[in-house]
């Protein structure tokens, strides 16, 4: 019988040993964000001729669990940009405000100057190195499309730790092992960008999505896309992949309940 | 004027002994002496209208504008001092942007009204500031469609928002005035500057109150009434300024915008024309411009 | 004697509503030698008169250039034009940090003015002592600013502050029409002119005593947006003092229409 009245309901100390303090220290070195929680992986993004297209699935993942199946990750920036999001959906929602916020600061003023895409992904990757320095970061990787100061259209990413990065073609989370191979076969690095079509350049996305669909655990069937055009800016946001064949799963050795 | 050499006048947040700030009241004539500004409120929208007048000839033609966006969904036109004017809508952003980032959403604009008279009434009360030489027109739309909860991840659930009321009513125009004492009224019209008084006459007979005028007339009223407010000053050029907010399905879908090229054309022609057959009117005219000096004692 | 108690401060409004130390702050600026700028389609142009305190004596800069895209031109007290110039170096230098992009004219102009406000409506500070007149290029062209001690700016096709720079309005508002059309050097032609309205009869435009500022849009193909900020100081500026001096030898004899024939 334990006869200290403050033990009852405890682990017993001589099963388990004693209660280790250390858990409730309030000293120590600080620790900010780990890991990220509920994530978005995989977004696709290719230049074509006049404009650059864009798409991401609708998942966000708790884990390895299908959280949420209606998560619009492209946002929208005035009308000439698109950003992409993967990694961290609070931290996405974060961005989105601090987007929001420079929106309405930048329409304060009807005089035309208006930040594009370039302005934009440079003042968004200055962000996630001033996060990660002080080693606080939005635990992003994001694509952002549009077009930059001489109208040429733009495509670049940045992430967590303030990297930047542009190609003709770009993915972030699976789909830069996944998409990038595809796209880098269907456009390879010295087409000039006249010759990609816009159709090419949303059919080729729709692929990405399909095979990111078929081998990628944390992605889903249901999906955003979007283009940006002198014309404008145009998003679909409840697509779906369309003519599914799971044959090639047959052939797939090594997983699931076959042995061989 | 009985105030000077009485030594009440000489500073801020001082009461003479019959109980006037006289640093206010002598703020509120640099409002007096400042461009016409109206502000009229219908039930679908709001129309900001300003009088700039023309200093010089080297002054860019339809640079320098009057009328400042605050946030999407609201605007500010003021009469008075104008560097004063800046520095009241630099604070109205800064209130704008706060509540955003505390609220998740945009500031209605009687918060916004309510939080700019607080803050010009704090310039009346300490002798190390003076009092805002300018009187405010604060025009906006609060949405009436259900706000989105602010980061929401996908649709939610399809009932709505919680809390959320059948048919209940939200949001609509908002037209606030404030003048340099922090003072703040709502208004379906409102006018200051130097016109205010031939302005606020003409506001008065279109009997705003009854929710008949549709935007686009108040658009074309409003460039009226600028002109009619302009005539004392006839010998001055001056510019036209308008913008307007009209509801989330008119025009502008909530945002406070300039009034478009071709509808400011048009409302200024109509203006022109209206005034060149009121000759005939002018005692009419007078007889309510008298009947509001004795109201604004 | 009639003493004015309303002027004491700047946090005074007199029974008029008139701020009398942000008037006489004005004042300041017009002590200052005079400044004109001017704008086309394409450039913005700044000229100066410069003043030394002494025969042996340096002159008194009045071009300040704050960034690749912008410069700014003085009257009144150069101290106060240098914390201004300061704050604008390091804006426009921040917006180039942070987005990239050369910071949009009239953003920079509010923001002065802004600072500037401040001063006129708290105790123990003073309004500024400084005109300004701003000219750049963003990407909406290029731009005239002119900047008051009071917080008050406005853009502007033409303008001319400091001593006797009423002539110079003067002449910018009679050839108004003819700047929006012209190239870049009848441009700093334009302005040259306008300065030298306000030289009293003794005075003439020499290399030492006259500057010049020009900022543009870049000759469509090239491969940069714009032509960047350019001072010409001391012996650059005889090339446009002797295309003045040319301009006006022919325009003498062809009357004011007909001066724009040379450079």
């Amino acid at each position: 019988m334990e006869h200290f009245p403050e033990a009852w309901g405890r682990p017993r100390n001589d099963i388990y040993g004693p209660y280790d303090h250390s858990y409730l220290q309030t000293t120590g070195p600080k620790a900010h964000t780990q890991s990220p929680a509920v994530t978005g992986t995989s977004v696709i993004g290719v230049k074509f001729n006049g404009g650059v297209a864009i798409a991401s699935d609708n998942l966000a993942s708790y884990g390895s669990l299908a959280r949420f199946t209606d998560v619009k990750r492209l946002r929208v920036f005035g009308d000439s940009a698109i950003v992409g999001f993967g990694g961290d959906v609070s931290d996405m929602q974060h961005i989105d405000r601090l987007l929001n916020s420079i929106d309405i600061r930048e329409n304060y003023s009807s005089d035309g100057n208006l930040l594009n895409a370039k302005n934009l992904h440079t003042y968004l990757s200055k962000v996630f190195y001033k996060r990660r320095s002080e080693f606080n970061p939005l635990w992003n990787h994001i694509l952002v499309a549009g077009f930059d100061g001489d109208g040429k259209p733009f495509l670049s990413s940045a992430d967590l730790l303030g990297t930047t990065f542009s190609a003709p073609h770009l993915a972030t989370g699976f789909g830069a092992h996944l998409a990038i191979p595809i796209l880098r076969r269907l456009f390879p690095e010295d087409t000039p960008l006249e010759n990609i079509s816009k159709e090419q350049a949303v059919e080729a996305l729709r692929e990405c999505i399909k095979v990111l669909w078929y081998r990628d655990a944390r992605s889903l069937d249901k999906f955003s896309i979007a283009t940006v055009t002198k014309d404008g800016i145009e998003v679909k946001e409840d697509e779906k992949v369309e003519a599914q064949s799971w044959a090639f799963a047959e052939t797939i050795r090594g997983y699931g309940a076959q042995v061989n | 004027m009985t105030s000077i050499g009485t030594g009440y006048d000489l500073s801020n947040s001082v009461f003479s002994p019959d109980g006037r700030n006289f640093q206010v009241e002598y703020a509120v004539k640099a409002v007096e002496n400042g461009g016409t500004a109206i502000g009229i409120r219908c039930k679908d929208g709001v129309v900001l209208a300003a009088e700039k007048i023309v200093t010089s000839k080297l002054l860019k033609p339809g640079a320098n504008k009057k009328i400042a966006t605050v946030d999407r969904h609201v605007g500010i036109v003021s009469a008075g001092l104008v560097p004063d004017g800046r520095h009241f809508v630099s604070r109205a952003r800064d209130e704008a942007s706060s509540w955003r980032g505390v609220y998740k959403g945009p500031i209605p604009t009687s918060a916004l009204a309510n939080r700019l008279g607080s803050y010009v009434q704090a310039y009346t009360l300490y002798s190390s500031v003076r009092p805002f030489g300018i009187t405010a027109i604060l025009g906006g739309w609060d949405s009436e469609a259900e706000a989105p909860v602010d980061g929401q991840v996908g649709n939610g659930p399809d009932s709505g928002a919680g809390g959320k009321i059948q048919g209940a009513k939200a949001g609509g125009p908002g037209l606030w005035m404030i003048e340099p004492s922090g003072l703040y009224w709502g208004y379906y019209g409102a006018a200051t500057g130097k016109g205010r008084q031939a302005a606020k006459a003409e506001l008065e007979k279109l009997n705003l109150s009854s929710g008949e005028l549709s935007l686009v007339d108040a658009v074309k009223e409003a460039a009226r009434i600028i002109y009619v407010a302009h005539e004392d000053s006839k010998d001055k050029e001056f510019e036209l300024e308008m913008t307007w907010i009209s509801s989330l399905d008119g025009p502008t879908k909530g945002k406070h915008e300039e009034v478009p090229k071709d509808l400011l054309e048009e409302a200024e022609k109509a203006a022109k024309k209206a005034l060149e057959g009121e000759v005939e009117e002018e005692e009419g005219t007078k007889a309510s411009a008298t009947e509001d000096q004795q109201m604004e004692e | 004697m009639f003493r004015n108690n309303y002027d004491n401060d700047a946090v005074t409004f007199s029974p008029q509503g008139r701020i009398f130390q942000v008037e006489y702050a004005q004042e300041a600026v017009k002590q200052g030698s005079v400044v004109v700028g001017l704008v086309n389609k394409t450039h913005a142009v700044l000229v100066g008169l410069k003043r030394n305190a002494e025969e042996l004596s340096s002159y008194q800069k009045k071009i300040i250039e704050i960034d690749s895209h912008m410069g700014i031109a003085i009257a009144g007290l150069a101290s106060d034009a240098r914390v201004l110039s300061n704050f604008m170096k390091q804006q426009s230098l921040g917006s180039k940090m942070t987005y990239g992009r050369p910071i949009p004219l009239e953003r920079i102009v509010t923001q002065i003015g802004d600072r500037a406000q401040t001063n006129t409506q708290q105790y123990g500070k003073r309004p500024y002592g400084v005109g300004l007149l701003v000219a750049g290029v963003d990407e909406t062209g290029p731009h005239l600013f002119e900047f008051q001690p009071s917080g008050l700016t406005h853009e502007m096709l033409a303008c001319a502050i400091g001593a006797r720079s009423q002539m110079a309005r003067t002449y910018l508002e009679r050839h108004l029409d003819e700047f929006s059309d012209c190239s870049r050097d009848e441009l700093i032609n334009h302005g040259l002119r306008a300065l030298k309205e306000t030289l009293s009869q003794d005075k003439e435009l020499t290399v030492d005593n006259t500057s010049v500022g020009v900022v543009g849009l870049a000759p469509e193909g090239s491969k940069s947006k714009i032509q960047s900020f350019k001072l010409y100081e001391g012996q650059e500026t005889l090339p446009l003092l002797e295309a003045l001096e040319r301009s006006e030898t022919s325009g003498e004899a062809g009357g004011e229409g007909s001066m724009e024939v040379d450079s």
